[in-house]
């Protein structure tokens, strides 16, 4: 049995006359997480949204191993696609993106909801994973009530909540301090990976990158380099590493195609 | 500069057609209305019998229900108009742009909106006029060239309802921040409730200088007056107890709430009950008189009726008055549509990024146009049912003479209560355009 949860192989999307995706292929592993890296433009949300299947790429194939099987994922419809994010992936974004009229516990508790549970019993599992992440006592609170790291935390926990095999992040940490970000680094880490689940996190936060277990670095639409067991590498390494992507992707010659970076 | 900023903003933005168009359909169904009620006045103040004077309180009565929306319509454009040039605008006053430029922009966009669907509105008057002259009073038609109002007023209708939409844009925009980093709505908005009673107040002065002109009797000006001023009282009063009904029936429905479609509903009136009375508050009004008079008539009809000794002559006006109130019932609902359109299309605007994020993480658009449709749906109901409730229960010994002689008259009520329900129901329908291109980014 294959230890990949995600394969996506020739992955290209433009959009105009933009390549954001030019020829991607990437295995994500069960349990890893994983960190795309690189500069703005360097297409690694679309890489994110093409693997999560938010945005359908113009040629190339995702396949998603699930429990029954390898599902498709290019080849759903929007509405069977709609579902495979509503049931088994879960989503972080930078801004949290939380329904401001609604409490914490109302939040998480959605997610379920949409999947037909019960509310009683949606609240219920809803709570447990609030106090999970260090939130007891701040369900009733709604979104603007929140501090920007505890609502980061609820947008965890509705990742999580369903039972998600992967958690897609797109800077999680981006409208954070450093402290925070750490902190919420730590607690997503420690409710996907931690728990035997997967982690795909865009970032261009080199502290982020450093706590995955795999960096792939993005240029142009096309994936340059990729490091394993970054835990183990000193964050500078990793610095480095998104120091050169961003000096390639500045427009000096050198290391444009090849890999970079430690491999493991 | 400001003109060609304007000019250059007048582009097609990424909000779509639906954006644009709403605010030009809203205007000029507004605008058409606004004629055909005032053609059918002309008629009225034409007449000098013992009667006249009653067709025109009621047709004064009429002018204030619509006019009042059509300030909140205003309003309500030109902060689509900011929130649909959201990138744009923010982009200006990033390069150095005042506050005041941009917010000039917009109430010069709201304005050439509302003067564009004017001009539709007055076109389609003019279609509708053979149509409007079959319209019976008096046991006759009114007849199309009676109800053909003067050359200079349809030329200046567009002209004052471009201006009511700025002035009611400059105001609507207070409750909008347009900072360099994007438009939002303020959190603290300012309260707008004191518009309404200016323009009531203005519509009532008015009405008088157009009636002393006109030559009307000093009596019957006091009258038409007083009138007036008991009607917004009465409007008043139930603008202060609309939302806090609203808030007390959003609250017990979150409770309730099974599906994720209720619960967001409930959670976003709850959010403001103010707001969502704004929306729907034109209701109360026109659905209180509605049953309040409908009884009244049916059952002097149902007597004069029975007793076979009933003058034609009140016979007639009781099936009058029956016409009028339908007419006043069907265009508030049509005004009440209009608005919701147009305030729905800012909403799904200023909530963008969350429709999209909503849709990545797997909601259906179907649950979030659920949630949307109901969030106006349900203070609608409770306002136009509870209104219509409230005025049976304030007249309740007629209400039960009424439902046996004169039942049809109830009926007829009822159904066009229902049918304004619908009419609110598509305005809110022709938005989805706005949310799937909102959901899919």
């Amino acid at each position: 049995m294959s230890s990949f949860v995600i394969e996506a192989a020739g992955l290209t999307k433009s959009f105009g006359s933009a390549h954001a995706l030019a020829g991607v292929d990437l295995q994500v592993r069960t349990g890893e997480s994983l960190a795309i890296m690189g500069a703005s433009g360097s297409g690694k949300t679309t890489l994110l949204h093409c693997l999560a299947g938010i945005t359908r790429p113009d040629s190339g194939t995702v396949g998603f191993r699930s429990g029954i099987g390898l599902v498709p994922v290019t080849e759903l419809g929007e509405r069977e696609r709609s579902r495979l994010r509503r049931e088994a992936f879960g989503f972080v974004f930078q801004q949290g993106l939380l329904i401001p009229e609604l409490t914490a516990v109302e939040n998480v508790a959605l997610a379920l909801m949409l999947n037909g549970m019960p509310r009683a019993t949606a609240e219920q599992h809803a709570r447990g994973w609030l106090a999970a992440l260090g939130l007891a006592g701040l369900e009733e609170r709604r979104i603007g009530q929140l501090s920007g790291g505890q609502a980061q935390r609820v947008a965890i926990a509705r990742a999580q909540v369903t039972g998600a095999t992967v958690v897609f992040a797109d800077e999680p940490t981006g409208a954070l301090d450093s402290q925070t970000s750490a902190d919420v680094m730590g607690a997503l880490l420690h409710s996907t990976t931690g728990q035997g689940r997967t982690l795909v996190v865009v970032t261009h936060d080199p502290d982020v990158a450093a706590r995955c277990s795999r960096v792939v670095v993005m240029r142009d639409g096309r994936i340059v380099g990729e490091r394993q067991g970054a835990r183990s590498v000193h964050p500078a390494a990793a610095a480095r590493v998104e120091a050169q992507a961003a000096a390639a992707a500045a427009g000096s010659a050198g290391a444009a195609g090849t890999p970079e970076g430690p491999r493991a | 500069m400001i003109a060609r900023v304007a000019w250059l903003l007048a582009r097609p933005g990424s909000a779509g057609a639906a954006a644009s168009v709403l605010p030009v359909v809203a205007f000029g169904v507004v605008t058409a209305l606004l004629l055909t009620v005032a053609g059918g006045a002309q008629t009225f103040f034409t007449w000098t019998d013992d009667t006249s004077m009653l067709y025109q309180s009621l047709a004064v009565i009429a002018l204030v229900l619509l006019v009042v929306p059509l300030v909140s319509l205003g309003g309500a454009a030109a902060r689509l108009s900011a929130r649909r040039r959201d990138d744009r605008l923010a982009t200006l006053r990033l390069l150095g742009a005042t506050p005041g430029v941009v917010r000039a922009l917009a109430v010069i966009e709201a304005a050439a909106f509302a003067l564009a669907g004017a001009v539709l509105g007055v076109l389609a008057y003019l279609v509708a006029v053979p149509l409007i002259g079959l319209i019976p009073f008096r046991g006759e038609p009114l007849g199309a060239a009676g109800v053909l109002l003067p050359w200079w007023v349809l030329v200046a209708a567009p002209i004052a309802v471009a201006a009511l939409a700025a002035m009611s844009a400059v105001l609507g925009l207070r409750q909008v921040v347009i900072s360099p980093l994007g438009v939002r709505t303020r959190q603290e908005a300012p309260r707008l409730h004191w518009i309404r009673v200016v323009a009531g107040v203005g519509v009532v002065a008015f009405a008088y200088a157009l009636m002393s002109v006109i030559g009307v009797a000093q009596v019957a000006l006091v009258l038409i007056t007083m009138l007036a001023v008991a009607f917004g009282g009465t409007l008043a009063v139930l603008n202060l107890i609309g939302p806090w009904v609203i808030r007390l029936i959003a609250s017990a429905q979150v409770r309730r709430a099974k599906t994720p479609a209720r619960l967001l509903a409930a959670r976003s009136v709850l959010e403001s009950p103010k707001a969502a009375w704004r929306q729907v508050g034109g209701v109360a009004m026109t659905s209180f008189m509605a049953v309040f008079a409908g009884v009244g008539v049916g059952l002097l009809g149902a007597a004069a009726a029975d007793g076979g000794n009933g003058d034609p002559e009140s016979a007639m006006l009781l099936a009058d008055v029956r016409t009028g109130i339908l007419i006043t019932v069907v265009g508030s609902f049509l005004m009440v549509a209009c608005s919701v359109g147009v305030g729905q299309a800012a909403a799904i605007l200023d909530r963008a990024d969350l429709y999209r994020s909503l849709d990545m993480l797997g909601m259906p658009v179907a649950t979030m146009e659920a949630a949307r449709r109901r969030a106006v749906m349900s203070p609608l109901r409770v306002t136009a049912v509870g209104s219509a409730v409230i005025a049976a229960i304030v007249m309740l010994p007629l209400t039960g003479i009424t439902l046996i002689v004169a039942p049809l008259s109830l009926a007829v009520i009822a159904g066009v209560l229902a049918a304004g329900i619908g009419i609110v129901w598509l305005g809110l329908v022709v938005t989805r355009p706005v949310l799937d291109r909102a959901a899919a980014g």
